[in-house]
């Protein structure tokens, strides 16, 4: 069963292709690498799942209806995401991060919040509760009162997840989780992006770190300027020439012309 | 204040050099407050009599008195006399100033006034030299006894008062003859004038004094912890001092009337406050909408001069206005706030043009007859609840209340529904939402916000209190015209809340009291009202942009720029 | 039809002064995003300098010299002003929230007008500017369509201005740099730029021409008061938008444009809202109208995106 299915998905910039016809398709459950050399069009891509932009053509599906065309309601139908330059909300503490991160689940508006009837006590309740097994859940169960920019790099990262998984999502993206963190942090991190997987979380993560994502993912897809270059089980795209070519900047001729036909 | 190391043996040599000057100048102080300040009569405060503390006298003896910390090393004990110190001598030099100038020069003045100046000037010097090693004074919090819930009530309940009652008795305190509305002629002012606005200023002052000490002596912090503890308490124990307040006027309505004033000017603060200390938006022309309340209110009010000739039941004119004034904000909002931050404020900013200049224009000549043009809906009539008349005295457990202290009531009303929706919803869903969308946009609408929805409530929102505020507002003042609603008073409403501190209660409201009452009492500054206003905001906004009373949010995203070179950077 | 053309020279000439106003609005918001909130105030101060100016001449001075010296005058009292604005007022929050240096801007404005209204003698009430250029010397264009010696030099001044500017812009090194900082500060200054230098240069610039129109309008008008600046200051941001802010030759478009809408619906807006009395909100309306419909205005903006 598939949770999400992108069908020739292209974003241009102007002149620039940032994304060209990609196709990719996540399974209920897994894991999916989302690789490439800088400004080959991850982030775009994620991008334009996320309605940070708009496609320049094609469409994409979660589990069966399109995909709604604003951040909030994209968010709301079951996609989250967190960023690849971190985006908290910064002068809020920990724990209100996370909080914020149940308003799609949440209900209370002003006559609620003024009036203060026993339902929104119940609801103010709950998602502090939810927020807080998340933040445990991340390993950042002590940090709740915390301002959020004054986190080390790495708790930030974990924050940002923690606020993603906030809003019951049943697909979500990484923008490198992994990057600015140590050795210690990173492995922390896989043991918690398989956590996630363990909630029926399926997960889709741009890194750049090979041994993270080899040691991790289910699949892994290679975008190269923009294109899917190819697919696979990560045994089959760690030994695939191209992939290593595309990485060291320089085609190996032939065969990437032949393939790009 | 960072403790900065200094010598061990400096630490320890005492009796400090420091400690003997500040206290024989803390001595002389107290002395020169028992003397007479004033050679010649009719300065306030009884200036002239010897042995009895009086006026401004007072306020030296006051800051005086930290330097009994001298006696024991008490942690913040330097910061706060160096701040005593700097206070002390503002205020001497303020007195001296303004007794010699109403004396008709220095020659007049008082025997107290030289150990003044000198203790003054020794006070300064000798806190500066006291030795800075000691730690900053942290709050402390009471154990957990038994005692413990008496005790903090009390203090807490205590310092809501004790707020309070400064508050009343900066507000009673004499101004000036000058008949006001007088804008553009001075006029000479007589004596009288000069000596209240020295005497009023020398006040404010010293319980800004007081203030930075108790910071520095941490009991400001132990008091937030307490006052944090008890919040209903504290909130309670206000309001109930506050609606006392007109039991203490014996009939006169002069004070009742300032403060209602003040009152409907802290409500739209704080609704103001909604729009930009929690969403972020900057409404430049916030006071439209004020006024789109305040003529509905003028218009259904049955007054003679409203064309309409309608007189709704008071409840109802305030919902409608609000929901009125609500509507005009949707309207305004919806198309508008997808822009920019800062093209917005140059969009409510020409909406606040477009009202003035059409209420100014609907007088049935330059366009339909509707607002009176220039002079207003005016000759409002009082409002009565059933047989209650609110323009009439009435005496209450045989006490005279003159006919302000009804609106005065009202107003507090107001007041206290608008501070509640502001608490509540900042605390809610839809405040961290908003928080959420003024920290970064982009960032809360992938995590669920429909941001274009929630900008467009928080604009709506507070266009619809400040409707309701202008309803009632129209019904105190008994008119409605266009002069009332210009820019500048936008842009006062904007500098009430970041001189008290944007998205905070206390801070509008003390950003209103400071903004309303200092040119109300201090008439020689009135022509230079503005010129201090305008530079007052430039001065916030360079060395204390989070305000007097710092939301714990807003002191560090302000204040982290210099110390964190990565956000530099950034922007 | 005369009136029409009258009224279409009058536009132009309205136009010309929001034109000169708003290159100043644009340019500072092309660099540093930052609504010089103040700016109309240096326009304001232009008038005063250049009427200082006048009166420190002894009497009797030819106007061929006494007018270039005011207009000198002028220049020099706005520039300096702006100069000192942006060192103490807007430079230290350069990297500040961004409510902080709008807010300021406020302050400044406020305080500018404050200090003339205040210390300027007998400058609470509007202050009568000499007519060194006779206005009852017309110049027809048709049977019954003319513009006034003072229009013209308006016009002219504003031409000579804004050619100027552009080439400055275009042509100099400096003006070249201070392309590169609006398109992008950050890299500007990885390639060797003073932008600290480019953001006074652009107040600089600004001012002068401020400081043109606002001498323009005292000749014109034959007065100039603390609270001038105010309306002509909104009315030259919104030129600004309108043509797209931070496009330099948007900002003369706008402001033709404002002026044209101006003038006509004053003329010709459905009875009661024309004339005098409604000016003004037509701007404000028309301000609301274009960043409803075409908020990046009708040249595009140029302005250095803001992370
Ligand atoms: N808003 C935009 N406007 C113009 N070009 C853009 C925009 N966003 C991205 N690009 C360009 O699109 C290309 C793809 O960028 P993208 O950020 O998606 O790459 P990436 O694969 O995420 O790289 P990295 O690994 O460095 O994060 C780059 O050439 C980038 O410069
Ligand atoms: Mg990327």
């Amino acid at each position: 069963m598939s949770v999400l299915e992108a069908r020739a998905v292209t974003k241009r910039f102007g002149g620039l292709t940032a994304v060209k016809d990609v196709d990719l398709v996540v399974n209920e459950g897994e894991i999916l690498g989302l690789i490439g050399p800088n400004g080959a069009g991850k982030t775009t891509f994620f991008n334009c799942l996320t309605g940070m932009e708009t496609p320049t053509a094609g469409d994409v599906t979660y589990k069966g209806a399109p995909l709604p065309k604003r951040p909030d309601l994209i968010t709301k139908a079951g996609v989250a995401r967190t960023f690849q330059n971190i985006r908290l909300f910064n002068n809020m503490t920990a724990l209100e991060n996370v909080i914020v991160g149940r308003h799609t689940r949440t209900k209370a508006g002003v006559f609620a919040a003024v009036g203060r009837g026993p339902r929104y006590h119940r609801e103010e309740r709950e998602s502090e509760q939810t927020a807080r097994d998340l933040l445990t859940f991340v390993g950042l169960g002590r940090v709740g009162d915390e301002l959020a920019k004054s986190l080390p790099y790495g708790d930030q990262r974990r924050l940002e997840i923690a606020r993603a998984l906030a809003t019951d999502p049943g697909l979500l993206l990484l923008d490198e989780p992994t990057a600015g963190m140590n050795p210690n942090e990173t492995a922390a991190a896989i043991d918690l992006v398989k956590g996630v997987q363990a909630r029926g979380i399926a997960v889709v993560l741009i890194e750049h770190d090979m041994r993270f994502v080899f040691g991790l993912c289910d699949r892994v897809a290679v975008l190269v300027q923009g294109q899917k270059l190819l697919e696979g089980s990560p045994s089959e795209v760690q030994s695939d020439d191209r992939v290593i070519a595309a990485y060291l900047g320089k085609p190996t001729e032939a065969e990437t012309a032949g393939d790009k036909q | 204040m960072t403790s900065q190391t200094i010598p061990e043996a400096r630490v320890r040599s005492a009796p400090d050099l420091g400690v003997l000057l500040t206290g024989a100048g803390a001595l002389l102080l107290v002395g020169s407050a028992l003397l007479p300040w004033a050679g010649y009569a009719g300065f306030p405060g009884k200036m002239t009599l010897s042995g009895y503390p009086g006026g401004a006298r007072l306020y030296v003896l006051l800051l005086a008195l930290p330097a009994l910390a001298l006696l024991r090393p008490l942690p913040g004990r330097a910061a706060a006399l160096r701040a005593a110190a700097n206070v002390e001598l503002a205020v001497v030099a303020l007195t001296v100033y303004f007794v010699a100038y109403a004396g008709g020069g220095f020659v007049n003045v008082g025997g107290g006034v030289y150990p003044a100046m000198i203790g003054a000037i020794l006070y300064l010097v000798g806190s500066r030299r006291l030795p800075t090693s000691e730690a900053v004074a942290e709050g402390v919090a009471l154990p957990d006894a038994s005692w413990r819930f008496p005790v903090e009530s009390l203090v807490v309940a205590g310092t809501a008062g004790l707020a309070l009652w400064l508050f009343v008795i900066g507000l009673g305190m004499p101004s000036s003859s000058i008949a006001s509305g007088s804008d553009l002629t001075l006029g000479p002012l007589s004596i009288n004038d000069v000596a209240n606005s020295g005497q009023f200023l020398a006040y404010v002052i010293t319980i800004a004094g007081v203030a930075l000490v108790a910071g520095r002596l941490g009991l400001l912090k132990s008091l937030t912890i307490m006052t944090g503890r008890h919040p209903k308490l504290f909130v309670a124990a206000g309001f109930i001092a506050a609606a006392a307040f007109p039991f203490t006027q014996n009939g006169s309505g002069e004070s009742l009337s300032i403060a209602a004033r003040i009152g409907v000017f802290a409500a739209a603060a704080v609704g103001l406050n909604i729009v930009v200390g929690l969403a972020g938006l900057l409404d430049l022309g916030y006071i439209a909408f004020f006024g789109v309340g305040a003529y509905f209110g003028a218009l259904v009010s049955g007054s003679v001069t409203s064309v309409t000739g309608v007189h709704l039941p008071f409840a109802l004119t305030i919902v409608l206005g609000g929901l009125v004034s609500g509507i005009f904000g949707l309207l305004l909002g919806a198309p508008t706030l997808r822009l920019r931050g800062d093209y917005l404020a140059i969009v409510t900013l020409g909406f606040g043009e477009i009202f003035r200049i059409t209420v100014n224009n609907l007088d049935g000549s330059a366009g339909p007859s509707l607002t009176n043009g220039p002079n207003g809906v005016s000759n409002i009539p009082d409002l009565a609840l059933g047989s209650f008349n609110f323009g009439a005295n009435h005496t209450l457990f045989g006490i005279d209340l003159s006919f302000q202290s009804n609106y005065y009531w009202l107003e507090l009303l107001l007041l206290a529904f608008v501070m509640t929706s502001f608490l509540r919803l900042s605390e809610s869903r839809i405040g961290r939402a908003w928080v959420a969308i003024r920290e970064d946009e982009l960032a809360a609408a992938a995590t669920g916000i429909n941001t274009t929805r929630l900008k467009l409530l928080a604009f709506a929102l507070g266009a619809t209190l400040a409707g309701a505020a202008g309803t009632v507002n129209a019904h105190v003042v008994k008119v409605a015209a266009p002069d009332s609603f210009t820019f500048i008073e936008s842009a006062t409403l904007l500098a009430a809340i970041i001189l008290g501190g944007m998205g905070t209660v206390p801070g509008a409201l003390l950003g209103a009291t400071v903004l309303y009452l200092l040119p109300e009492k201090l008439r020689f500054l009135h022509d230079l009202r503005l010129l201090v206003f305008g530079i007052a905001l430039v001065l916030i906004m360079r060395f204390r942009p989070e305000g007097l009373v710092a939301s714990k949010r807003r002191a560090r995203e302000f204040h982290d720029h210099e110390t964190d070179p990565a956000a530099e950077a950034v922007a | 039809m005369d009136v029409f053309f009258q009224q279409l020279v009058n536009a132009i000439v309205l136009g010309a002064t929001y034109g000169l106003v708003a290159l100043g609005y644009t340019m500072v918001y092309g660099i540093v995003q930052l609504i010089n909130f103040a700016h109309g105030e240096i326009y304001m101060l232009g008038g005063f300098g250049a009427l200082t100016t006048y009166l420190a001449l002894p009497s009797g001075t030819p106007a061929g010299i006494s007018l270039p010296l005011m207009l000198v005058g002028g220049i020099a009292v706005s520039v300096t002003a702006a100069v000192i604005m942006e060192r103490f007022a807007y430079r230290p929050l350069r990297s500040a929230p961004r409510l902080a240096p709008l807010i300021t801007a406020i302050g400044v404005s406020v305080f500018l007008q404050e200090l003339v209204r205040n210390f300027y003698p007998h400058a609470r009430s509007a202050r009568n500017f000499p007519q060194l250029v006779n206005p009852d010397y017309q110049i027809r264009l048709g049977s019954n369509v003319q513009i006034s010696a003072p229009q013209l030099l308006t016009v002219t001044v504003a031409l000579v201005g804004m050619v100027t500017l552009s080439t400055f812009v275009r042509r100099s090194r400096t003006g070249r740099a201070m392309q590169a900082t609006a398109q992008d500060p950050d890299t500007a200054r990885l390639m060797g730029i003073d932008t600290d230098r480019i953001i006074v240069t652009a107040f600089v610039l600004g001012a002068a021409l401020a400081a043109l129109a606002g001498v323009s309008s005292g000749l014109q008008f034959g007065q100039v008061d603390f609270h001038m600046g105010f309306i002509t200051g909104v009315k030259a941001f919104t030129a600004a938008v309108l043509g797209g802010i931070g496009n330099i030759s948007g900002a003369v478009l706008g402001g033709f444009i404002l002026g044209l809408v101006e003038v006509m619906a004053t003329q010709y807006a459905p009875d009661p809202f024309s004339g005098g009395a409604w000016k003004d909100a037509w701007s404000f309306v028309v301000l609301i109208i274009v960043l409803v419909f075409r908020p990046t205005g009708l040249l595009g903006e140029r302005v250095a995106a803001r992370a």
